[in-house]
C-alpha cells in the first residue's frame, strides 16, 4: 500500500531519489472523494469520526511497513508523502466538522498545511532529514487518538484510556511535533535562501518583494508566542476534564 | 409621588454595589450613572454598562426610569467597561499617523532606504502625485472629524486603539516603502492609467465628503437617534438610492484609484482588507436599518448596488 513494490539498488540511507509512480494513489483519491462526500451527506457524526482517524491509520500502517522493508527510517517520508498530503490537505474540511474551537483547530490545520507542502514537500532537500520523521509521527500518534476520542464521545462510550491518553501522551508529543516542525524549517533555510525560493525583489511592475527565508524566520519566531499557549491551554484542559472525571468516579 | 430606589449589583458576583434611595421617577440612565460615579470615582460614565439584565445591553443613557420594566425597587446591574478614549481622540490618532510616516518615505529619511538614497527624490512624478494623494486622504479625513462627523457613541474601549493604530500605521508603512522605493516601477499603461486613477480620486473622494455631510446633516439638532438618509440635491448622493452605506463604496472606490495610480502589490491588499471590513460594517448598518425603520427603500443593498 504506501510503501509500495519496487527494490531499491541502495542501503537505503540518505540522497535517493524520491519514488514516484507507486504508491496509493487509489486509496488517497478515494480517500478525498470521500471527505467531500461527507460533507454533503448526513451521515452520523460518529461514522464521520471514526472514517476520519482512519486515515491516520493508514500513515501510520504505512510507516511501519516501509520501516520493516527497508530496515532504516531515512526515507520514511516518501513511503507516506502521497497519504500525507492527501489527508493533511483535506483536514482542511474539519475545521467545520471537528467539535472543538474553530480558531485552535483552523490554526493546527493551517500549520500541518504549511509544513507540508510550503516546506517539506517544497524544500525536496529536507525530505531526507530526521525531523520529518519526528513531526509525522508525532501528529499520527496524535491524531488516531484525537479521532478516536471524538469517535468514542459520539458513541457515547468513552473509554477512560482513551481520555487519558489524549489528555496525557500530548505533553510528550506537542514538543516532539514543534521539535520537528522547527527543525525541518531550519533545514530548509540554507535551501530557500540559495534557489530564492517562493521569493520575489524588486525592481518588478506589481511594486512587491517578498523574501521566504525571513518569511521562514519570522513564522520559527511565532512558535515561541504561540506554542506555550497551546501547551498551556491543554494542560488546563487536562487538569479540568480528568479531575472532573475523578470526581465522577467518586460520585458513583 | 413615588420614589424608586435603585440597588445596583455587580453583573458577574451579584454583590451590591450600591444602594440609591429617594430616586426620581423621571430620572435618567445618565444621572444614575453620575450618581454611581459619586460613589465610585474610578468608574466614571463613560466606562459603566448598566443595564436590566446580567448579559443582557448597555441601558442608553436617555432612557428614562419609570419607563423601564422595573418596579419601585429597581435592580440594576454594572459591568465595567475598562478605560475609554473618545472617538474624535481615536481618529485623530489613528490618522496623524499614516499622514506623517507616510513623509519618512516620501522624503527617504536614511533609515528607510539606506544611507546611499537618503532625502533623494523619485524621477517619477506620479510618486509626488501620489504622496499629494495620500496627504489629502488623511487631512480630509482629520478635517471631517473635528468638524463634520457626529458620534452617537462617546467613547470605545483603550485597547481598541492599539489594535487600530498598528493596522493603519502598519499598512501606511508598507505601501509608502514601496511606493517611495528607489527602485520603484511606474504603472504599465504610462499617463493614461494614472489620469483615470486621478479624476477616479478625486470623485470619490468628493463623494466620501459629500455623504458625510449629509450624515452629519441628519443629526444637526444634536439629537443621537437614527434616521434614514436619502438623497440631496448634491448628486453624489444620489447613491443613497442604490445603496445604505455610499460613504463606504466611495471609500473603497478612492483605495482602488489609488491602486491604479501606483500599480503596487501592497495597495491591492490594503484595498482588498478595506473592501472587506467596510463590507461587514455595510451590512450590519443595513441590516440594523432594516430591523429600526419598517419603510426602509427595499432597492437598496449594503455597499455595492445591485450586488452587495
Amino acid at each position: 500500500m504506501a510503501a509500495g513494490g519496487g527494490g531499491r539498488a541502495d542501503n537505503g540511507y540518505g540522497g535517493q531519489q524520491p519514488r514516484r509512480g507507486e504508491g496509493p494513489g487509489a486509496l488517497a483519491t478515494a480517500d478525498l472523494v470521500y471527505q467531500g462526500f461527507l460533507c454533503i451527506c448526513a451521515l452520523p457524526n460518529a461514522s464521520i469520526m471514526f472514517l476520519l482517524s482512519c486515515r491516520w491509520l493508514v500513515i501510520a500502517v504505512g510507516l511501519v511497513r516501509a520501516y520493516l522493508a527497508k530496515g532504516s527510517y531515512h526515507s520514511l517520508y516518501y513511503s507516506i508523502e502521497k497519504p500525507l498530503k492527501f489527508f493533511q490537505t483535506g483536514a482542511l474540511l474539519e475545521v467545520c466538522i471537528v467539535p472543538s474551537s474553530v480558531v485552535l483547530t483552523a490554526f493546527q490545520v493551517m500549520s500541518r498545511v504549511f509544513l507540508t507542502w510550503a516546506v517539506t514537500h517544497s524544500v525536496k532537500e529536507v525530505q531526507t532529514e530526521d525531523s520529518v520523521l519526528l513531526f509525522v509521527v508525532a501528529w499520527t500518534i496524535t491524531e488516531i487518538i484525537r479521532y478516536s476520542f471524538y469517535t468514542f464521545s459520539l458513541l457515547n462510550h468513552l473509554p477512560y484510556l482513551i481520555k487519558w491518553a489524549r489528555y496525557t501522551l500530548f505533553i510528550i508529543l506537542y514538543p516532539m511535533g514543534v521539535s520537528g516542525e522547527l527543525l525541518t524549517i531550519y533545514a530548509a533555510l540554507p535551501f530557500v535562501r540559495q534557489s530564492g525560493l517562493y521569493s520575489i525583489s524588486l525592481p518588478n511592475k506589481y511594486n512587491f518583494s517578498f523574501d521566504y527565508y525571513t518569511f521562514l524566520i519570522l513564522v520559527m519566531i511565532s512558535y515561541i508566542p504561540l506554542f506555550p499557549q497551546l501547551y498551556f491551554h491543554m494542560l488546563h484542559q487536562r487538569r479540568k476534564v480528568l479531575s472532573h472525571t475523578e470526581e465522577h468516579k467518586k460520585s458513583e | 409621588f413615588v420614589s424608586y430606589q435603585v440597588e445596583i449589583l455587580d453583573w458577574k458576583t451579584k454583590e451590591q454595589l450600591c444602594f440609591l434611595d429617594k430616586v426620581e421617577p423621571n430620572a435618567t440612565i445618565r444621572e444614575i450613572r453620575s450618581m454611581f460615579h459619586k460613589f465610585y470615582p474610578q468608574w466614571y460614565p463613560a466606562r459603566q454598562s448598566i443595564k436590566l439584565d446580567p448579559k443582557g445591553k448597555s441601558l442608553r443613557n436617555e432612557e428614562i426610569l419609570q419607563h423601564l420594566p422595573v418596579g419601585t425597587t429597581a435592580t440594576l446591574y454594572f459591568k465595567d467597561l475598562g478605560p475609554q478614549i473618545g472617538w474624535t481622540t481615536v481618529f485623530l490618532i489613528e490618522y496623524t499617523g499614516p499622514l506623517f510616516i507616510y513623509f519618512l518615505f516620501y522624503f527617504r529619511m536614511p533609515f528607510v532606504y539606506g544611507l546611499d538614497e537618503r532625502f533623494t527624490s523619485s524621477p517619477h512624478p506620479v510618486v509626488n502625485l501620489a504622496c499629494i494623494c495620500h496627504s489629502f486622504h488623511y487631512i480630509k479625513r482629520l478635517i471631517e472629524t473635528i468638524f463634520v462627523h457626529r458620534f452617537s457613541h462617546g467613547t470605545m474601549p483603550l485597547r481598541n486603539i492599539v489594535k487600530n493604530c498598528l493596522y493603519y500605521w502598519g499598512f501606511a508603512a508598507w505601501l509608502a516603502y514601496y511606493i517611495n522605493h528607489p527602485l520603484y516601477t511606474p504603472p504599465s499603461y504610462g499617463k493614461k492609467q494614472i489620469n483615470f486613477a486621478v479624476i477616479m480620486f478625486l470623485l470619490c473622494e468628493a463623494g466620501n465628503f459629500s455623504i458625510h455631510v449629509a450624515l452629519s446633516d441628519l443629526r444637526r439638532d444634536g439629537s443621537k437617534t437614527r434616521k434614514i438618509p436619502y438623497p440631496t440635491k448634491n448628486p453624489f448622493t444620489w447613491l443613497f438610492f442604490f445603496v445604505s452605506c455610499p460613504n463606504y463604496t466611495y471609500e473603497v472606490g478612492t483605495w482602488i484609484s489609488f491602486t491604479i495610480m501606483t500599480q503596487c502589490v501592497p495597495v491591492g491588499l490594503f484595498t482588498l482588507l478595506c473592501f472587506i471590513q467596510m463590507t461587514i460594517w455595510a451590512k450590519d448598518k443595513h441590516y440594523t436599518y432594516l430591523r429600526e425603520f419598517k419603510d426602509y427603500p427595499s432597492v437598496r443593498m449594503p455597499i455595492i448596488p445591485f450586488l452587495l
